[in-house]
């Protein structure tokens, strides 16, 4: 289960389709989830200012990445930091690791959020967290962070979904209408599965069997004219109208010259990035890239280091990339992880699961660049300078540059309410 | 500490005097919380009773504190009559003036006697008031500062001076009448309007008289009813003021001699401003304002059971609130007019869509000079105030930040009105999405997201209705040509510009050039080349310009740079 969820970013065909069947056909545990449709939703920024971001890329670290080594290094503590050296970066008075020597060029587009807490100790109820704001309860299903911004800010481009997870795919839309779920795509490379229609299929013969397939539908669409059950046709419309789609172009990054794949490493993750920029440029509001690998209870250091140049390759590449299309001051870029790595090193070298002050890295869109939140104590436990921010306040944070309703409540099928970002407020000191 | 000594000398004179109070003895009480105290009961003072300690000294304890069986022994002592009423160390000093050393066992009335007599009240300071005060009870007119309210204090005009009605005349209206003849005002959400349908407040007002007649005629005090009414004998029902007693001779003497000398206002009270001794916001200023602006920027008002609020937040309706701006930031630069908002806008052509007032003629040649003159001499209250011009400094332009864009944005926005729903509707016909910037923005952002190849140049007929509001405008991935932009020069209102992977070419960046607003630009991956640099030079808007993938080469964005020293330019 572990090696499933945490070592392989991808989906093999039987999870693919799982996935696919909860994204979008709202096939889930609870198929009665979808069919609540709240009607007070404002596809707009409320207030008076305009968000100052439109996308987001977030990009998950499973498996826990040890913040020590990567963007929480605390130089002052020498005992903690084991052989890893910080090193400066364009934003004076910030430091990264040593293992991030490119991402070091884009700090003064960034800011480090240094004392992320988390209540959760385990991968996957961290995980769980970090993603919906809500601890994992097994009466509900909560929708992921980017199901609520598909669900409550407005699609831009109306003919690819506004949501898409690449790699590892952790939750859906929960009690949310499941359009709202992350469209799942395992391999960047291969671009959007099962998304051609048959070579055999010629239009005449795919346009009598959908009359023949509506035909049969319709009594019993007649009988139960119920929004849910419409959906279900909505979802063979819209299949239709992206397998017809320009746009589907958008998953294809074999049309990226070569010397792209190259700026962003020939990793899946470095792929994924390549996509999720595509995808942000074709107007998906939200895209998940997560990259496992990063569960070093054993040789750390090493482990890290290797990890450290697929992700920085890849996430400088991103940063320049979405700098130079003009792109970047709408787009926020997320890299963060479930939880931290024990400030001490384990006798095998390693690092354990530790919750306390672990980081958060944000750039971009509404970010206040080259700032850093926060400072942990010498032994890495408390904050010695601002506070603890926990995942809720996180989401908080992306939610309020996205311009979305913080106190937007949409209730689950049970009627309870529930907000994008719980009860997470924004951290100001790091938007711009 | 005076109390303190007063209460020692009361002891002092207790021990020497009068050995004891009351008529009780010596015994031990014992309290709620079991602490022993030895002692005897003295008065009572309400719920406190005093007690006397072997050491002469008083000590008041509540009477709640006393143990069951005390209680039962001094509410024996107390409807005994065995103790006075009062408090003890007062009736020390009164049993020295009336009991002459006799225990007093005074009978309930003399107790309450002797408390009366005991606490007579000090005389009452006469009451200071700050100026302004709520308690200075003075009525302040609305919208002004209460502060100047109190100061106005009446001047009697010295021999041979001629009356200025706002020097002489209109603090005795203030003293006298506002109360009654006043602008309206709101009171425990009633409308309190001025009685007999008379205002007095300002000069204009006064001349105006009310819906019988003037009460006012210049230069003649006989048939002046405003004159009559303070000289009638005091009992007649029609005398002025009702309460307080008439006006004083010379008071009276001064509305005679305004009214003989003409009833004028004061230099410069209407317009006929005299400047020579400066511009006053009071004299010059704000009768403009009232006139052109306060329709829409006075304070907020209900109508219809709706509140209005001042359109753009911005209230012009006390000097302090024009200083003050609105949330955008201040709209008069002390000293600066050219960098006052307030100047600009009035000052814009007569077809922009952002020149105030926005309806009816804009403001004379005169009117703005004076505007100007204002500005320039440091936007003072009065002539008289002080103001230092402000050090021209080397102003370090920031580099370019969203705040700038925005405050451009969220201005324009609160000059506009929203389009309308069906506006909006009819604009996304062509395909573009177009959606507000927030839900209390007018600003439009159109995009053309969905099937973008298909979009071709007639699609931006659609959007002209509502050019005015749209501020983003993305063309990218689109099949338009360089003609669209002919079209998007129209757009006055654009701030940010997506042309990316378009065929624009340099001929159709000449279009946008005076565009004025204009601070993002995105040419990734279009046609442009070095010849559009020189056009895009001029626009000193310009923050951010996006060239990746296109023809323009290092050379031109090092010219462009040197241009738009502040700008991002990114090739």
């Amino acid at each position: 289960m572990k090696t499933d969820m945490f070592k392989l970013d991808e989906l093999n065909r039987r999870e693919f389709v799982a996935s696919a069947a909860k994204a979008c056909l709202g096939v889930g545990l609870m198929p009665m989830a979808g069919s609540y449709i709240h009607n007070s939703v404002s596809a707009l920024t409320p207030g008076s200012r305009p968000a100052k971001a439109r996308y987001v890329i977030y990009l998950n670290m499973t498996g826990a990445m040890s913040h020590l080594d990567t963007f929480g290094t605390n130089p002052d503590a020498p005992d903690i930091q084991g052989p890893t050296k910080s090193i400066a970066t364009s934003a004076d008075g910030v430091f990264l690791s040593e293992n991030l020597p490119e991402t070091a060029k884009h700090m003064h587009n960034a800011a480090i959020i240094k004392t992320m807490s988390t209540s959760q100790g385990a991968h996957e109820q961290a995980s769980y967290l970090m993603h919906t704001s809500y601890l994992k309860r097994g009466t509900i299903a909560h929708p992921t962070f980017g199901s609520w911004v598909s669900k409550l800010s407005g699609s831009i481009n109306t003919t690819i979904p506004m949501n898409v997870q690449i790699g590892a795919n952790p939750a859906g839309a929960g009690f949310l209408e499941s359009k709202h779920g992350p469209l799942p795509i395992g391999n960047p490379s291969a671009g959007l599965a099962n998304s051609k229609a048959a070579d055999y299929l010629d239009e005449s013969r795919f346009g009598g069997r959908l009359a023949l397939a509506q035909k049969m539908n319709a009594s019993y669409l007649n009988q139960y004219d119920q929004k849910q059950v419409r959906a279900y046709s909505d979802l063979y419309k819209d299949a239709i109208k992206l397998m017809r789609s320009e746009d589907l172009k958008a998953f294809d990054i074999t049309q990226e010259p070569e010397q792209m794949h190259e700026l962003y490493g020939k990793s899946n993750f470095g792929q994924g990035c390549l996509l999720a920029r595509r995808l942000v440029e074709n107007q998906v509001r939200y895209v998940e890239v997560s990259r496992g690998g990063w569960d070093t209870h054993d040789n750390n250091f090493e482990a890290v280091a290797e990890n450290c140049m697929d992700i920085d390759k890849a996430l400088s590449a991103l940063l320049l990339d979405l700098e130079m299309r003009g792109l970047l001051k709408e787009t926020m870029v997320v890299l963060t992880s479930e939880f931290g790595r024990t400030p001490k090193i384990n006798p095998r070298d390693g690092r354990d699961h530790w919750p306390y002050g672990f980081t958060a890295f944000l750039a971009g869109g509404g970010i206040k660049g080259g700032t850093v939140y926060g400072k942990m104590d010498k032994v890495g436990r408390n904050p010695e300078e601002g506070k603890f921010v926990d995942p809720a306040s996180l989401n908080a944070t992306i939610a309020h540059s996205l311009g979305l309703p913080l106190n937007d409540v949409q209730y689950s099928p049970s009627g309870r309410p529930f907000t994008v970002a719980h009860e997470g407020s924004p951290l100001f000191d790091v938007l711009a | 500490m005076g109390w303190l000594q007063e209460i020692k000398l009361y002891i002092f004179l207790f021990l020497f005097a009068f050995p004891c109070l009351g008529n009780t003895d010596f015994r031990t009480f014992t309290t709620s919380s079991g602490q022993g105290f030895t002692g005897k009961v003295v008065s009572y003072d309400g719920q406190i009773f005093w007690f006397q300690g072997k050491d002469k000294n008083l000590y008041p304890i509540p009477f709640k504190q006393m143990s069951a069986n005390d209680q039962k022994y001094l509410i024996d002592a107390a409807s005994g009559k065995k103790i006075p009423k009062g408090d003890a160390r007062k009736l020390l000093v009164t049993g020295k003036n009336t009991t002459e050393g006799s225990p007093p066992v005074p009978t309930e009335n003399e107790a309450k006697e002797e408390t009366d007599v005991s606490v007579t009240p000090k005389p009452k300071a006469k009451q200071e008031f700050r100026p302004g005060s709520f308690f200075a009870y003075k009525p302040v007119g609305l919208g002004q500062d209460p502060s100047l309210a109190v100061e106005s204090v009446s001047v009697l005009p010295e021999a041979g001076e001629p009356i200025d009605f706002t020097k002489h005349v209109l603090p005795i209206m203030e003293d006298r009448c506002f109360s009654c003849h006043n602008a309206p005002y709101d009171k425990n959400g009633r409308t309190i309007h001025p009685k007999a349908g008379l205002r007095l407040d300002t000069h204009e007002w006064v001349m105006k008289g009310n819906l019988d007649d003037i009460v006012v005629e210049a230069g003649n005090v006989a048939d002046s009813y405003l004159y009559e009414v303070v000289t009638l004998d005091e009992d007649d029902d029609m005398f002025m003021p009702p309460k307080g007693g008439p006006l004083s001779p010379e008071q009276i003497d001064v509305l005679k001699r305004w009214i003989e000398e003409g009833a004028k206002p004061s230099a410069g009270g209407d317009g006929t401003a005299d400047m020579s001794k400066g511009i006053s916001f009071h004299d010059h200023i704000f009768p403009l304002i009232e006139e052109k602006c306060l329709d829409c920027h006075s304070e907020p008002y209900v109508k219809n059971g709706r509140t209005i609020h001042p359109k753009a937040g911005l209230r012009l309706d006390t000097y302090e609130s024009v200083i003050k701006g609105n949330l955008d930031g201040i709209i008069v630069e002390k000293g600066n007019a050219e960098e006052s908002t307030l100047y600009a806008v009035v000052t814009l052509d007569e077809d922009d869509p952002e020149i105030m007032p926005p309806k009816g003629e804009p403001l004379t040649e005169d009117e703005i000079k004076m505007l100007k003159q204002w500005i320039e001499e440091g936007a003072k209250e009065n002539p008289t105030d002080t103001f230092e011009k402000p050090k021209v400094e080397n102003v370090v332009l920031q580099p370019a930040t969203g705040d700038k864009k925005e405050s451009i944005i969220d201005l324009l926005s609160k000059r506009l009105n929203s389009p309308s729903k069906p506006q909006i509707q009819a604009a996304q016909k062509s395909g573009a999405l177009v959606s507000l910037l927030s839900t209390k923005h007018s600003m439009l952002r159109a995009e053309f997201s969905s099937g973008p190849n298909l979009i071709k140049d007639d699609a931006i007929g659609a959007l002209t209705g509502i050019k005015n509001n749209i501020s983003h405008l993305d063309l990218s991935r689109t099949s338009i040509t360089d003609n669209v932009l002919s079209e998007v020069k129209k757009f006055n209102n654009l701030t940010w510009l997506n042309l990316k992977n378009t065929q624009v070419t340099d001929r159709g960046i000449q279009n946008i050039v005076k565009l004025p607003y204009l601070s993002y630009l995105n040419l990734v991956s279009s046609k442009v080349t070095d010849q559009c640099i020189d056009s895009l030079a001029k626009m000193k808007n310009l923050k951010e310009v996006y060239f990746w993938n296109s023809e323009v080469t290092e050379n031109g964005v090092k010219r462009l740079r040197t241009a738009l020293p502040d700008s991002k330019i990114l090739f």
